[in-house]
This record gives C-alpha cells, sequence and structure tokens, in this order.
C-alpha cells in the first residue's frame, strides 16, 4: 500500500516537473498553477506513504532508502511553500527533477525496512534523524537557489541573456532568500549536531568517523557564512559558491551516515 | 538659400570646450539682438551637447563674423578649430537632422527637439526669427514629429532607458529605497533618471563638473545636485550609477572602484555608461558584484536592437530627405504660384477680350448654345496650352531654388510688368 502510494506520488512529481519545465520554454500561467497542484497532491499522498511505514518502526525512517524518500519530502514541502509565497517556477523547474531522482531509487528497489544494525534505545534518534533530513532538504533548496544566483549572475556580468534571464527572480530576491535558508538549515544542523553528540543517552559522543567531520566541517562553513554575512556584509556570489559547497560536504555526511552493509544490502 | 549653420557638437568638440560656449536663455537672448538684424535672422541652439548658430537673410554673412568673433571670444582661439559650417542646403538638411535626434549623442532621444523649440521661442521672443527662418524651423519641427511618429527611433531611446531599469531591477528587485547616482548631464541623463524615478527610485544624485548643469537637472527632475569633488562618497552610497561625462579617458577605472567597493560592503552596483567615449572601464565588470553596462550592453538588451536602430536611422534619413524636398517644394510654390496664377489671369484676361470681341461682331445671330460652346472652346484652348507650362512650373520648381523656369514663363509671357516688386 505505502508503495502504491509513493509511485503515484513519484508520477505526480515527474508531471510537476515536466510542467515546470514547460513554462521555461513557454512562460504560460497554467503550466506553475498545474505543477503546484501536482506537487501538493503528490505530497499528500507521500505523506501518507511515510507515516504508514514509520508507524510500525518507532515513528521514524529506518535505512537509506527511506531516508531518500524524506529528503524528497521535505525538500518539495520546502520548495511547495517557497513557490506557493513568492512564485519562483524556476525553482520547481530545478528542484522538482532533482526530486524526483532522488525518490527513484527508494521506488525501484522497494521499501524494504532495513533495521539499524544495532538497535539499542536512543531516545534522541527520531529528533536527530528528522531535524538532519530537514536540515539536510533546507541546505538542498539553498543551494538551488545560489545555483540560480550564480545563474543569473552569469548573465548579468556576461551580457547573454538568455530564456533564463527573464524568467529567473531578481539578484537581491535570491540572496535574500539564500539567507532564510541557511539561518534556518543552519538552526537544524546545529541541532542535528547536538542531538548526534547525545543520542546515545550517555553523555558526549565523538568518533572521529568521515559523516562527523564532513557534517562538522559544513557546519563551520556556514557558520563563518552566516557571521561574515552578518558582520562583514558578505553576500551575493561568494555566499553563494560558499552554500553550495557546504551543501556537498553535507550530502557527504548524509551518504557516509548508513553503514557499508546497507549499501551492500540494497543490491542484494 | 541663404542659410549658414556654425557650431560645435559632441562629435566635434570636448566637454570643456562645449561648456564654455554654452549660453543660458539670457545670454542667448542678450546675443540674438546683436547678431541679428533687419537683413538677418538668427536661432541660437544650445544643450549640452551642442552650441549652434543658424543664421539667415541676406546680411547672414556679416552676422556670420559677428559669430565667430563671439565665440572666439567665448571659447579662446582654439575653440574655432571645433567649429563646423554648414552653408544652403546642408545646414537645412543638419537643423532638420538635429532636431529629428539623428545627430544625438543618444540617437533619438526626445530631449533634443524640446530644446530646439525653445531655442526657437527664444529667437521668437527676441524678433530674431521673422519670416524665412521661421518658415525653416517650423518645417524642421514637423520633419522631427514625423520621424517620431513614423519610425521606431523613439522607442529605442526609451527602451534603452527602460532596458536600464529592467536590468536594475533584474538586481535588486525594485528599486524602492535605492539611490541613483548620475555623473554628468547628457542628452540621456534626464530620461534616464524619469524612468528610474518612475520605477519607484526615490533618492536621486546628479553630480557635474559643471555644478550649475548638474542643479538644473536635478531640480528639472527632482534630485539633489552634489558637488564633483565628493564623487569617491557618493558612489559608495549609490546603488545605480549612470554616467554621462565626455571624458577621453574612463573616469571610474578598476583600481578607483575597487577601493570603492570596500567602503561599500559588498553590496551590489550597477553602472551605466551613456557616454561616448565610455566613462567607465571595461574591465570594472570583474569585479564582484559590479555589473557595468555601456550603450552597446544595454542595447544588446532589447531584442534585434542595433538591426532595428540603423533600419529605423535609414528610414529617418530618408524621412528627412522627402521633409527637405517637401520644403523646397513648399517654399517654391509659395514664390512660384504668383507666376502661374498670374499667367492663367493673363491667359483668361486675352480669352474674355477676344471672345467679347467676336460676340460683337457676331451680333445677334447666335442662339444661347451656340454661345456657350465658344466660351466652352475659348477655355479648353487656354487650359490645353497652359497645361505643359503650368505643370512644368509645378515640377521642377523644387529642384530649381533660385526659380529661374518661372522667372523664365514671367518673362515669356510678359508677367514681369504687371508686378514691379519681382
Amino acid at each position: 500500500m505505502p508503495h502504491v502510494l509513493l509511485s503515484i506520488a513519484c508520477h505526480a512529481y515527474a508531471s510537476a516537473a515536466i510542467a515546470y519545465l514547460a513554462y521555461l520554454v513557454r512562460p504560460w500561467r497554467l503550466f506553475p498553477i498545474a505543477a503546484r497542484f501536482l506537487v501538493g497532491s503528490g505530497l499528500v499522498l507521500h505523506a501518507i506513504a511515510l507515516v504508514t511505514a514509520f508507524s510500525g518502526q518507532g515513528g521514524m525512517p529506518q535505512g537509506i532508502l527511506q531516508g531518500l524518500s524524506v529528503l524528497a519530502f521535505l525538500l518539495l514541502s520546502i520548495l511547495l511553500a517557497l513557490e506557493i509565497r513568492y512564485r519562483i517556477p524556476v525553482m520547481g523547474a530545478l528542484l522538482t527533477p532533482i526530486a524526483v531522482a532522488i525518490l527513484v531509487p527508494p521506488l525501484v528497489i522497494g521499501g524494504g525496512t532495513n533495521s539499524l544494525p544495532n538497535a539499542f534505545p536512543r531516545p534522541l534518534l527520531p529528533l536527530h534523524i528528522s531535524v538532519a533530513l530537514l536540515g539536510l532538504a533546507a541546505f538542498g533548496v539553498a543551494a538551488g537557489v545560489a545555483l540560480m544566483y550564480l545563474l543569473m549572475d552569469r548573465q548579468m556580468k556576461g551580457k547573454h541573456f538568455g530564456v533564463l534571464f527573464s524568467r529567473l527572480p531578481s539578484l537581491r530576491f535570491l540572496d535574500e532568500l539564500n539567507r532564510l535558508l541557511v539561518v534556518w538549515g543552519f538552526v537544524a544542523l546545529s541541532v542535528t549536531l547536538i542531538t548526534g553528540a547525545f543520542f546515545a543517552g550517555h553523555g558526549f559522543f565523538w568518533a572521529w568517523d568521515s559523516k562527523e567531520i564532513a557534517t562538522v566541517v559544513a557546519w563551520g562553513i556556514f557558520a563563518a557564512l552566516l557571521t561574515a554575512r552578518f558582520f562583514a556584509g558578505w553576500q551575493g556570489r561568494r555566499v553563494a559558491v560558499l552554500t553550495m559547497a557546504g551543501f556537498c560536504l553535507l550530502l557527504i555526511s548524509f551518504f557516509t551516515s548508513y553503514n557499508a552493509e546497507q549499501y551492500r544490502g540494497l543490491f542484494h | 538659400m541663404d542659410l549658414i549653420c556654425l557650431g560645435v557638437s559632441h562629435k566635434t568638440a570636448p566637454l570643456s570646450v562645449r561648456e564654455r560656449l554654452a549660453l543660458s536663455s539670457q545670454q542667448q537672448l542678450e546675443l540674438l539682438t546683436r547678431i541679428a538684424g533687419p537683413e538677418s535672422e538668427a536661432l541660437i541652439v544650445s544643450t549640452c551637447n551642442r552650441v549652434e548658430f543658424y543664421l539667415a537673410g541676406p546680411a547672414s554673412g556679416v552676422s556670420r563674423d559677428t559669430v565667430l568673433a563671439e565665440i572666439a571670444a567665448r571659447g579662446g582661439d582654439g575653440t574655432l578649430s571645433h567649429l563646423y559650417e554648414h552653408r544652403g542646403e546642408a545646414a537645412l538638411v543638419h537643423l532638420f537632422r538635429v532636431s529629428s535626434s539623428l545627430d544625438s549623442m543618444v540617437m533619438g532621444e526626445a530631449q533634443i527637439l524640446g530644446q530646439v523649440k525653445e531655442a526657437f521661442e527664444i529667437a521668437q521672443q527676441s524678433g530674431a526669427v521673422r519670416g524665412e527662418l521661421i518658415r525653416i524651423c517650423e518645417a524642421a519641427f514637423a520633419a522631427a514629429k514625423r520621424v517620431r511618429t513614423e519610425t521606431a527611433i523613439g522607442r529605442a531611446a526609451i527602451s534603452m532607458a527602460s532596458a536600464a531599469v529592467e536590468l536594475a531591477i533584474k538586481i535588486f528587485g525594485d528599486l524602492e529605497g535605492k539611490t541613483v547616482l548620475m555623473v554628468g548631464a547628457g542628452e540621456m541623463a534626464e530620461l534616464s533618471l524619469r524612468h528610474l524615478r518612475a520605477a519607484g527610485a526615490a533618492n536621486m544624485v546628479v553630480t557635474n563638473r559643471t555644478f550649475e548643469r548638474a542643479d538644473a537637472l536635478a531640480r528639472s527632475v527632482g534630485a539633489t545636485a552634489r558637488p564633483f569633488e565628493e564623487l569617491s562618497s557618493l558612489l559608495v552610497t549609490a546603488d545605480v550609477v549612470l554616467c554621462s561625462v565626455a571624458s577621453p579617458a574612463p573616469l571610474l577605472t578598476k583600481e578607483s572602484l575597487s577601493m570603492v567597493l570596500k567602503a561599500r560592503r559588498h553590496r551590489p552596483l550597477f553602472m551605466v555608461d551613456l557616454a561616448v567615449p565610455r566613462d567607465i572601464a571595461p574591465d570594472v565588470n570583474e569585479l564582484e558584484g559590479v555589473y557595468a553596462y555601456d550603450t552597446d550592453d544595454i542595447q544588446r538588451v532589447v531584442a534585434d536592437n542595433s538591426a532595428v536602430r540603423s533600419a529605423e536611422a535609414a528610414k529617418a534619413e530618408v524621412m528627412i530627405a522627402e521633409e527637405i524636398a517637401r520644403f523646397f517644394r513648399e517654399r517654391a510654390l509659395r514664390d512660384g504660384i504668383p507666376v502661374i496664377a498670374r499667367l492663367r489671369a493673363r491667359a483668361e484676361q486675352i480669352a474674355k477680350a477676344e471672345l467679347e470681341r467676336t460676340f460683337a461682331s457676331l451680333g445677334d445671330n447666335l442662339t444661347e448654345k451656340q454661345r456657350q460652346s465658344i466660351e466652352a472652346m475659348a477655355k479648353a484652348i487656354i487650359n490645353k496650352l497652359l497645361h505643359q507650362p503650368t505643370t512644368k512650373l509645378r515640377e521642377t520648381a523644387p529642384q530649381q531654388s533660385d526659380h529661374r523656369l518661372a522667372g523664365a514663363a514671367a518673362e515669356l509671357f510678359g508677367l514681369e510688368s504687371e508686378d514691379p516688386k519681382r
């Protein structure tokens, strides 16, 4: 049942992606409206699928496949909220295909539950995982916005005005949106780090694994970024580049947080 | 025709020279009374980018000497080397092109027509334009109006200003609360500032080497004028910078701007260079957060603009040629029609006399119908006989500014004696 719902949701997202991309070619107002509706409907089905799946496993996603599914869900939720609030179909055109791509592995390989290898009670784990995924999704959207900024900056600098030029929002808007998303992402990332360090329930935990190092380095980048932004007035291009760099580190952290057995388990 | 145009423009003289020659309305009035006389008319067009003297009438040569002396006195001896001079039809074409904004720094800008009209009003006030020059100016205004309405050349200039606004909006989202700095006071300045004001820019500052010019522009668009020495500090607070200073070397270089950028704390800066040669060095665009555009770049924003512009300019040139031809034709007809009318009157007079003689000799033997036929025949002979000379006179008049054919016709048909004034 959850799998069928997820499949329908994924199709809705894919259709939305097509509608958003069509808008880039032909700026008909109907395209983004249809896309928003499709994303919204997909999210409802997706939410039901996720709740159904999680109810039997302690209210949290287990394994990388469910992690990806939740990530896609959160990414699209943020997108839809921003799209409805600010009307930026270009962002939809950029992010919905990515969300669909993220959702393909959970859908194709199946919603099989890979239980955590050493599952002892960890009270903060559900919070840790959901906040981590939320932060990752926020940074994902921020990275998308940063990419849009760089594209727009490139057009403005190079004075070659392509199709995107008229569709992309202003540089200032993109920079503001980046700030907003990075601030919220940073809060989520900080919570993730704290809950991650303490989730075992018995004191500070640090194991020097690649996940932890990547996350802390990313946290450092975003902390420096926000400091520079608020105290030295940094904005624009350099902020966009750093946002994308920080997001890449977080992606590494995300993929390394699932151990090797789980990856092997995916294909057997 | 006795029309002389003497002047300097952005094409021949640097701003420093044009500034020395520029005349306020009061100075124009004063000078006009000196150069215009009973035998000569005068018009002075003085804008940021040109100072021109138009002289007409038999004594225009005398006025020309006065003007040259005045120019040398105001601008120094070197000024005369920047001067251009057009005579006769060339001067007429020049006035038409100037009024139509084909000679402007930014082709198609609408301000120049208003400026020429203003100059015309001043000359009218002082009585310096009376007959010929009034007709010439009116024809030039009509030509300019036609160029503006029938070609898209004006839209090209407007679209440049609005393209600049569009680009600014792509950077800043909106212009609410943004500071616009205008460096210089060129022909595009007012138009651009008005567009930016309409787009929401509330804070506008004008600076210029000649403070009075900055002040005048600032007052006309509701901006504030600041001394040129404050340029660096003005650049720190500005979000949009427009430059239209006639300067041989770039006013703003990458080095000078990178100093400013530090103080700006990375706020984006949109710069538009309206001047040719450029005021902003091209490599300024490489600085982070600086978007520097020159007129060519802005034109590229408007789709196919350069192609459209050159096509529109060509169309406008054809229109000017047509309007010049029309002016000459009307002028010739004005002078030529009395010849034709008198020719016809003379012929009708002869016919009437001959008819009366014929009817008298035939007595009452004619029926009413026969009388009418004879009258009709006389009329037909006149019409057929005069048809060719009349058309020829009307046709050739425009090409002959001295109306040689009209004169010949008058002589052949013995019309000269009837009007001793001609």
